[in-house]
């Protein structure tokens, strides 16, 4: 088993069984953000589980995406419940949908990807800079030879429909 | 639409509740307060240790189990079962009793919920469980700071803003009412009734959620006693009925339910297509509503689910006085989770059970005879006159909730 990787105090653990998340995290640390694909149906699916959820069937391929998204939502954590967070306060988490698969195979339905909106050089995005309806791309949070974070940044790309955050 | 095929609706009742102190220093163990409430409820029912045969439990992984609390009393079980859950707990396990009793296994059941949720396991997630490691699931969320209940359920929040212009202002009432609540019962931690400024000026825990939007972590225990309504007739109270139940009813993609949207859609959005009409109801004919308020939003969100107002409606719906005491459908009468104590939704229920009694206990002299003065100054009255039907809104999490239709 990999050594657990440490960060911000918490003990990251990805045992060699834990094939949800190894492979992904591999990826990540090569700097590829990789879906789920269904080898049935074709949709992919994150979190990396093991059925497809439209079709159920088990077999599945790792998919590249270009992560390019938009803020789908998104909250400011003043107060931080885990210590390591608390020299980050206050950070932004975001919901991403990513570009591919927005809609499917429902209208309700996206990629969607939870993680923090980071400055380039992986710093919390100020507040006022984050906003509903703003485009993203991944960056890599590189935390150990095998693990790596996808986080997300703004991008100077025009906002698709309204952007909007809450002031105050 | 689930169809029914054998109807329960008022064959079975609760006929007995009782609750330890609310406090933030118990200075007990869970399982001394689990004795203490399931002994009260068995005496609220006029039951002895023998008339309880069966018992039901949840927790997660901070609380005794129901064996030792039974042993404790000298309770002799046919059925229990300790289940892992949390909010929500209270109706769906009010379900699996009465579908234990109908199939024989037992006859009466104690469900009971004890916790130092604020002394031992902090509900609010700090302490041992920000320290333990991060593994399967939790790595699609908690390496990135977001860990609580608070975190978890902000973003659907935030976007119902987006969606419909919710405001902050708007939810804030949900505070203001149940203070004014809470103001009248002598059991409630938080006593003192709040404005909207309150709310809204105090500081952030997670943007959007100010720290008065959310509730009050509290060492208790609860329990409610569930039995046939043939029983229920020989018993110390006015039965109240169960009309119709919902448990654990759940969104696609529990896990991630982000995946599935809109994210602003709750699971009440499904459960009221089971508890309604197996009740034979809808909202319009509910008297008192139990929602779950672990923060002010989470009723505005339940509340519109359930058809009490239109979707998106839930933030002027909420501001409008109809969920405050002489409201038209006044909305956890006890002060709830945010300012009688946090029960993972025991509490409310307990409420909706002495409010269809018509006992609560307030600090009106004659309470518990059912004579109230209707006087909701603080420090008085906050019995509803004529209540006849209640309704428990159980939330998890936003994509699983549960419900419960009462009546006298």
């Amino acid at each position: 088993m990999p050594e657990p990787v440490q960060y911000r105090g918490m003990t990251l653990a990805v045992p060699d069984n834990d094939s949800e998340w190894r492979e992904f995290y591999a990826h990540a640390r090569a700097h590829r953000l990789v879906m789920r694909r269904c080898s049935a149906c074709g949709l992919m699916r994150y979190p990396p589980t093991h059925a497809c959820p439209w079709c159920m069937d088990l077999g599945w391929t790792w998919q590249e995406v270009s992560g390019r998204g938009t803020i789908h939502s998104y909250e400011i954590v003043a107060h931080a419940i885990q210590p390591g967070f608390k020299d980050w306060t206050p950070y932004p988490v975001v919901l991403v949908e990513l570009d591919e698969q927005r809609g499917q195979p429902t209208p309700d339905e996206g990629l969607r990807l939870v993680a923090n909106l980071v400055t380039p050089d992986l710093r919390p995005e100020a507040d006022k800079n984050v906003a509903i309806g703003k485009r993203v791309r991944v960056v890599f949070q590189d935390l150990a030879d095998h693990m790596a974070l996808p986080q997300f940044t703004l991008t100077d790309e025009p906002a698709e429909g309204r952007v909007w955050r809450l002031e105050g | 639409m689930v169809v029914q095929e054998r109807g329960i609706r008022d064959r079975y009742c609760i006929v007995g509740v009782g609750e330890t102190e609310y406090s933030r220093n118990s200075g007990r163990t869970t399982r001394a307060m689990a004795v203490e409430a399931i002994r009260k409820a068995i005496l609220d029912a006029g039951l002895t240790a023998a008339g309880v045969d069966g018992m039901l439990s949840y927790q997660n992984n901070d609380s005794t189990f129901a064996p030792f609390v039974a042993s404790d009393l000298g309770i002799r079980l046919n059925f229990y079962m300790d289940v892992v859950g949390g909010g929500s707990s209270t109706e769906a396990l009010i379900g699996l009793a009465m579908g234990a009793i109908e199939v024989g296994m037992c006859r009466t059941v104690a469900i009971f919920r004890s916790m130092n949720g604020y002394t031992e396991v902090r509900i609010g997630g700090t302490g041992a469980r920000a320290a333990a490691p991060v593994r399967g699931p939790d790595l699609a969320q908690r390496p990135f700071g977001m860990t609580s209940a608070g975190q978890n359920f902000a973003m659907t929040f935030m976007r119902h803003m987006y969606d419909y212009g919710t405001t902050s202002e708007q939810v804030a009432h949900v505070k203001v009412a149940h203070s004014k609540h809470a103001s009248q019962n002598p059991k409630a931690l938080l006593k003192e009734r709040v404005t909207v400024q309150d709310v809204v000026g105090s500081r952030w825990i997670v943007k959007p959620l100010h720290l008065l939007d959310c509730c009050v972590e509290t060492d208790n225990a609860t329990c409610v006693i569930v039995t046939s309504a043939e029983r229920a007739r020989d018993l110390r109270h006015r039965p109240i009925h169960v009309m119709g139940v919902a448990g654990r009813v759940s969104k696609p993609r529990i896990d991630f339910h982000w995946a599935h949207g809109p994210i602003s859609r709750v699971a009440g959005y499904y459960a009221k297509d089971i508890v309604f009409p197996m009740a034979g109801i809808g909202p319009e004919d509910v008297d008192v509503t139990g929602s779950y308020d672990a923060f002010t939003f989470t009723t505005m969100l339940q509340l519109e689910e359930y058809g009490f107002c239109k979707k998106g409606e839930g933030g002027a719906y909420v501001s409008s006085g109809i969920i405050e005491l002489g409201g038209k459908r006044p909305n956890n009468t006890s002060g709830g989770h945010l300012c009688e104590g946090y029960t993972h939704g025991m509490s409310m229920v307990i409420e909706n059970v002495r409010q269809l009694r018509g006992t609560v206990d307030d600090a009106c002299p004659r309470a518990a005879e059912g004579v109230h003065t209707y006087d909701d100054t603080p420090g008085r009255c906050r019995q509803v006159k004529d209540a006849e039907i209640t309704m428990n809104l159980g939330w998890a999490v936003p994509p699983t909730g549960s419900a419960l239709i009462l009546r006298r």
